[in-house]
Parts: structure tokens; C-alpha cells; sequence
């Protein structure tokens, strides 16, 4: 019983991991159909400035996690400026390449100008400490991590529902052209949905970061590779979708370090991956998709 | 309708004189470095021709289905290895394999037989991955190519009894030279240009851009989309092959992610639509990451020292896409095949 609550802990601290990401993914994809490759750089950019933090101006934790939550921010929305705005109206696919070759320049930057080797950032690990509750052993890490994105979902929820430029938000990813019809500027739109995207890939890359305490320029392509995975598993572009899919692969994920011997460690996300697959083929537009209107909209 | 040849339909044609032409072209540019370059500008030459037989097998599927795929890389790992294994003598399999399951280090075959049966079994293994990918929409099928690429390197580095890891898989009879390539070059040339004009080509082109269009008019998008997968494949087992058999050894890391960002971005400079596309982009991108290499070293040139680059070419790679995407989304020739250049000074 204790393991299974154990492990019940694990998978919703994974699920907690991929449904921030993919959250962040969906929302740039809802509303400008865009894939963006170069999330896992924001990830990356976001634990570089906590090194550069702590190395040029202070070890105060606080100060570190805000620092790289703004980071990871003003990256997103840099980005969206200087790389995503010229393939803003172009089909999927063309956004797509962009995005890719987005990762490799700055993937490829930080093997140029900072290390191809990780970077210890120590700062975080107090965030990460066993305790005891009624005998079952979990880390403060797991506990801190699912409620942040609770509380992440859930603000984002009431921003999408209650306000009116998030009731905008969520008519531009059904009809963009129309809410700009209505004198809302797509600049603002678009902006404000990177910079939210920028800010979830943030909060994950400081729960990351105080799991692993170092950062090298690959550091954010595994969680995103899973965050996407999670996105198509719960259907592209719905922001529900994403969280279901992101929860959904965390349990998946603990029930194959559960179920597979420790000699095939290295296969896990084969098998993982495998299983995704299958339910690609009952239902290949993903769990919850969103009615898709082929032709419709041209 | 018969206006003019009575053996061939216009489509034909074009795409016989459009491969001919390229043709000539890419076995004057060998033949001149065969007899007149250096050991490497040879090897260097050869490389970039297992890269276009990539390019390919790439422009086969994503060109004509408008589909991005990231997974190629792994299926060439696939066809080297299983050609890799089948043809090294059972003498060094039992040195560098000595552990390896169901009797494989026990066999070994000639190289023909050997490439044949790599073929096989990576067109097979790409129809099954094909009946999963060709049914999700664009970007869904995009992941699960990624996924496909990260699955089938993790087996590659698992399994070390067979696929020794990440240590060199060697031993490996070196049976191809220079002009081998060449002719592989040329029959893939009239091969993906005869596909990209055949019936099925042409409906797959046709439900690139409008899928819905396409169905109403008839066209089986998922058979023809898991044909153009499974052909592609085939380039791609192909292009394994003359690599493992060239160079004698193999590992499992030149088929992951930098031989997909490389060979991604040659498809996209040239254009992906066309297989002129392919062979333009193969060819720039293959000279001009030769300075740029140059420069990661750090040379000096004209009396300055400058620094080691690593990373550099990446850089680069990375600006080629998005800049291609930014200004010219269709690559350097857009629509238009090398005869068709021809035609319209006409």
C-alpha cells in the first residue's frame, strides 16, 4: 500500500512536469497554430541565468527562481519577435521548420558561448527533502511541484475564463481573424500567449533544476519531447487536452519503472513511447481533440 | 490525349530528362573528384552522396505528403546495421559479437544478399511504423517520427549484444568505392523523380495541398501517403548501407539528431517539393559546412588567431532553416524541377 502511494506521488509530480509544458505548448499552438520546437531552449535559457545568478550577483535562491522565471519570459516573447512573427500566417508546417531550426541555433549557442558541458547550479536543492507522512516516504520536490501547477491551471483557468483579454485569448484560437475584427490587436494576443507559455516553461525549469542541479544545452529537448507527446496524445491544441495528456504520461511513465526490470532501464521511453503510439491508433487525433473542420477554414 | 510520344505520357518524360539531367551533372562532379581529388575530398564526396540518397528517401515522403519527419536518420541506422550484421565475417563477429542472441554472430553472407535482406527488414519495419504515422493529422505524425527516432536509438544503445552500443560496430567488409555510389546515385535520381510524376505521386502531391480536395476526388491519402513512407525507406536503408559499406565501421551516433538537423536543412534550402530541390541543397550545404567547419577549428587566418568554434555549424545550419522559412518558404526552386528551368528559356 505504502509503495503504491509512493508511486502514486511519483506519477503525479512526472504528470505535474509534462502538463506544465505541454500547458505552455498548447496555448502558443490554440492560438497561431504554431509547434514551437524551441521550448526546450527556454527551459535551458531559464537555467543558465540561474547560473549566471548566482554567479554574478547573488546565491539567494528567491532571487534566483524570479530571476529565471523572467528569463524564461522576456526568451519566449523575444523569440516570438525576432523569429516567429515572419511565419506567423503560414501554414503549420512552414512554422514548424522555423521553430526547429530556432532550437538548433540556440541549442548551438550555448554550446558556443557557454559549455557543451553541464554547469552545476547547487542553489535549489533545499527546495528537494524527504519527509514522512503516515509512513510514506516523498520528497517535498513532488509535493511542491503538483501544487504549483495546480495552482498554475488553475489561474490560468480563471485568466482564460474571467477575463475579458483571456475571453479574447480563447476566441483568437477559434477565429483570430475575427478577434481582430473586434479591435483587438494580434500583436497583444499572440505576445501575451508567449509570454504565459514562457512563464510555465519557466516554473518547470526551476522544479527540473532542483532535481538534477546542473544545466548542459540539451538540458530542456527530453521534458519537451514528452510535453509534445503529451500534447498529441491529448490532442493538439486543446489546453485541456494537454493537461490530461501531460498527467496521463506521468502514469504511464511510473508504471514502467514499476513493471520493467531494472536491466532495461534504458528502454523505457521506447516502451512509453510504444504505448503512446497505441493510443495514437485508436484515436490519432489524440483523447480530447478538438472537432476538426477540414477545409472549413481556408 | 496522344499528341505527341506513344510510349510515355508527358509526366514521364519530364521526369526522365529532369533525372537525366541531374544525373550528368552529379557524375561529372564524382568522376572529377575521383580522378583528381585527394583521400579526402574523395571521402568528403562520398559523404555528401550518402546524405543526398537521405535527402532523397526524405523529399520521397515529406516532399510530396508535405509532412515534416524527423525520424529518416533512424531508418538509415537500421538498414547499416542489419547490412552490418548479415555481411561481417563470423571470425570478427565472434571477436566484436560474442554474445549476440539467435545465432547471428554464427552466419555470414555476401555483401549483395546482405544489403538486399537490410532492405527487407527496414521497408518492413516502416510499414509498421507508417500505419501509425500516416493516419495522424501533420503535426501528430511530426512527434511520433520524433518519438520513432528516440525509440530506435535507445535500442540501438540497449542492446549492446547485437548493436555493441556505443562503441564502433567494425569489421564490416569495405565493398564500395567512389563509383559504387555514383551508379546507386543516378538509379535513385530516376527512381524518386519517376515517383514524384507517377499516379501516385501526383496524388499525394494532390493531397498535400488540399486533403479534402484530394478525397473527394478519389485519392486513398493513407496508402498512398504509407507508400511514399515504405519507398522512402527504402533510399533511406539504402543510404545505411553504402555508408556502413564504405566505411567499415558504424555506430549508433552519426543516426541521430545531427545527421536529422543536417539533412532536414538541405532539404529545406533546395526546396523539399522537388527532387532538384534535394540535390541543390545536398550541394550547397554540403560546401559550405566545409569552410564553416574550417572556421570551428580555429584557423588562423591572414596573421589572426581565431578561436574554437564548436557548435558554429549548427549555428549556421540553424539560420539556413529559419531564414529559408522567413523569405523563400517553398526553398531555393520552390515548384520548379531542373527542366523545367530549361524549358522556359525556350
Amino acid at each position: 500500500m505504502d509503495y503504491f502511494v509512493q508511486q502514486f506521488f511519483n506519477a503525479l509530480s512526472f504528470g505535474a512536469e509534462y502538463a506544465l509544458l505541454a500547458l505552455g505548448l498548447a496555448i502558443v499552438f490554440s492560438i497561431m497554430g504554431l509547434v514551437n520546437f524551441a521550448h526546450g531552449e527556454i527551459i535551458a535559457a531559464g537555467g543558465y541565468s540561474m547560473f549566471a545568478i548566482s554567479a554574478l550577483l547573488t546565491g539567494n535562491p528567491w532571487v534566483v527562481i524570479i530571476g529565471a522565471l523572467i528569463v524564461a519570459v522576456l526568451t519566449s516573447v523575444l523569440l516570438e519577435r525576432l523569429a516567429f512573427r515572419p511565419v506567423r500566417y503560414a501554414d503549420p508546417a512552414t512554422g514548424l521548420l522555423t521553430a526547429f531550426g530556432v532550437s538548433m541555433i540556440l541549442q548551438n549557442l550555448f554550446l558556443l558561448f557557454v559549455s557543451p558541458r553541464p554547469i552545476a547550479v547547487t542553489n535549489l536543492y533545499f527546495l528537494n527533502w524527504p519527509i514522512d507522512i503516515g509512513g510514506v516516504q516523498i520528497s517535498t520536490l513532488q509535493i511542491f511541484e503538483t501544487v504549483t501547477t495546480l495552482v498554475a491551471i488553475s489561474v490560468l483557468a480563471l485568466f482564460l475564463r474571467r477575463s475579458s483579454f483571456g475571453i479574447a485569448m480563447r476566441a483568437a484560437s477559434l477565429d483570430f481573424e475575427m478577434v481582430r475584427l473586434m479591435g483587438i490587436k494580434a500583436n497583444r494576443v499572440v505576445a501575451v500567449a508567449f509570454a504565459i507559455s514562457g512563464l510555465l516553461a519557466g516554473l518547470a525549469c526551476v522544479f527540473i533544476m532542483a532535481r538534477r542541479g546542473s544545466v548542459d544545452p540539451t538540458f530542456g529537448f527530453n521534458p519537451v519531447l514528452k510535453a509534445f507527446v503529451a500534447c498529441v496524445l491529448g490532442g493538439f491544441g486543446s489546453l485541456g487536452g494537454a493537461v490530461l495528456g501531460g498527467f496521463l504520461l506521468g502514469a504511464i511513465e511510473v508504471c514502467m519503472l514499476v513493471v520493467l526490470p531494472q536491466s532495461y532501464g534504458g528502454l523505457k521511453e521506447a516502451f512509453v513511447f510504444g504505448i503512446v503510439a497505441l493510443i495514437l491508433v485508436w484515436r490519432p487525433d489524440g483523447i480530447l481533440s478538438p472537432p476538426v473542420e477540414k477545409g472549413d477554414k481556408l | 490525349m496522344k499528341l505527341t510520344s506513344n510510349w510515355f505520357d508527358s509526366g514521364t518524360r519530364s521526369a526522365l530528362a529532369g533525372a537525366f539531367i541531374l544525373s550528368v551533372i552529379l557524375v561529372t562532379l564524382g568522376l572529377v573528384v575521383a580522378h583528381y581529388g585527394q583521400r579526402y575530398q574523395v571521402r568528403m564526396v562520398y559523404a555528401a552522396y550518402v546524405n543526398l540518397l537521405v535527402v532523397l528517401g526524405l523529399q520521397v515522403f515529406m516532399g510530396n505528403a508535405n509532412i515534416t519527419n524527423l525520424s529518416h536518420s533512424a531508418f538509415m541506422g537500421i538498414g547499416a546495421y542489419v547490412a552490418a550484421i548479415c555481411v561481417t565475417p563470423v571470425k570478427i563477429k565472434a571477436i566484436s559479437l560474442p554474445n549476440a542472441p539467435w545465432g547471428l554472430n554464427t552466419f555470414s553472407l555476401d555483401p549483395i544478399t546482405s544489403a538486399v535482406i537490410a532492405i527487407v527488414i527496414t521497408a518492413f519495419i516502416a510499414l509498421l511504423v507508417g500505419l501509425v504515422i500516416t493516419r495522424l493529422t501533420g503535426i501528430g505524425a511530426t512527434i511520433v517520427s520524433l518519438a520513432v527516432l528516440v525509440i530506435v536509438h535507445s535500442i540501438f544503445l540497449h542492446y549492446t549484444d547485437i548493436f555493441k552500443g556505443k562503441q564502433a560496430f567494425f569489421g564490416i567488409p569495405r565493398v564500395f568505392n567512389i563509383y559504387s555510389i555514383l551508379i546507386i546515385t543516378v538509379v535513385a535520381l530516376f527512381v524518386a523523380r519517376l515517383f514524384r510524376e507517377s499516379r501516385w505521386g501526383i496524388q499525394l502531391r494532390s493531397s498535400s495541398t488540399d486533403e479534402v480536395g484530394a478525397r473527394a476526388m478519389g485519392v486513398d491519402v493513407f496508402r498512398v501517403r504509407l507508400i511514399a513512407w515504405v519507398l522512402g525507406s527504402v533510399f533511406l536503408a539504402t543510404a545505411g548501407i553504402c555508408y556502413a559499406y564504405f566505411l567499415g565501421t558504424i555506430s549508433a551516433r552519426p543516426f541521430y539528431f545531427n545527421h536529422v538537423f543536417l539533412t532536414v536543412a538541405m532539404l529545406i534550402l533546395g526546396g523539399m517539393r522537388t527532387v532538384t530541390g534535394a540535390v541543390l541543397g545536398t550541394i550547397i550545404i554540403t560546401f559550405g559546412l566545409e569552410g564553416i567547419r574550417f572556421m570551428e577549428t580555429g584557423p588562423e587566418l591572414i596573421g589572426i588567431k581565431f578561436p574554437e568554434m564548436l557548435g558554429l555549424s549548427g549555428v549556421a545550419l540553424g539560420v539556413i532553416i529559419v531564414a529559408t522559412m522567413a523569405l523563400r518558404s517553398g526553398g531555393i526552386m520552390g515548384n520548379t524541377e531542373i527542366e523545367q528551368v530549361f524549358k522556359k528559356r525556350q
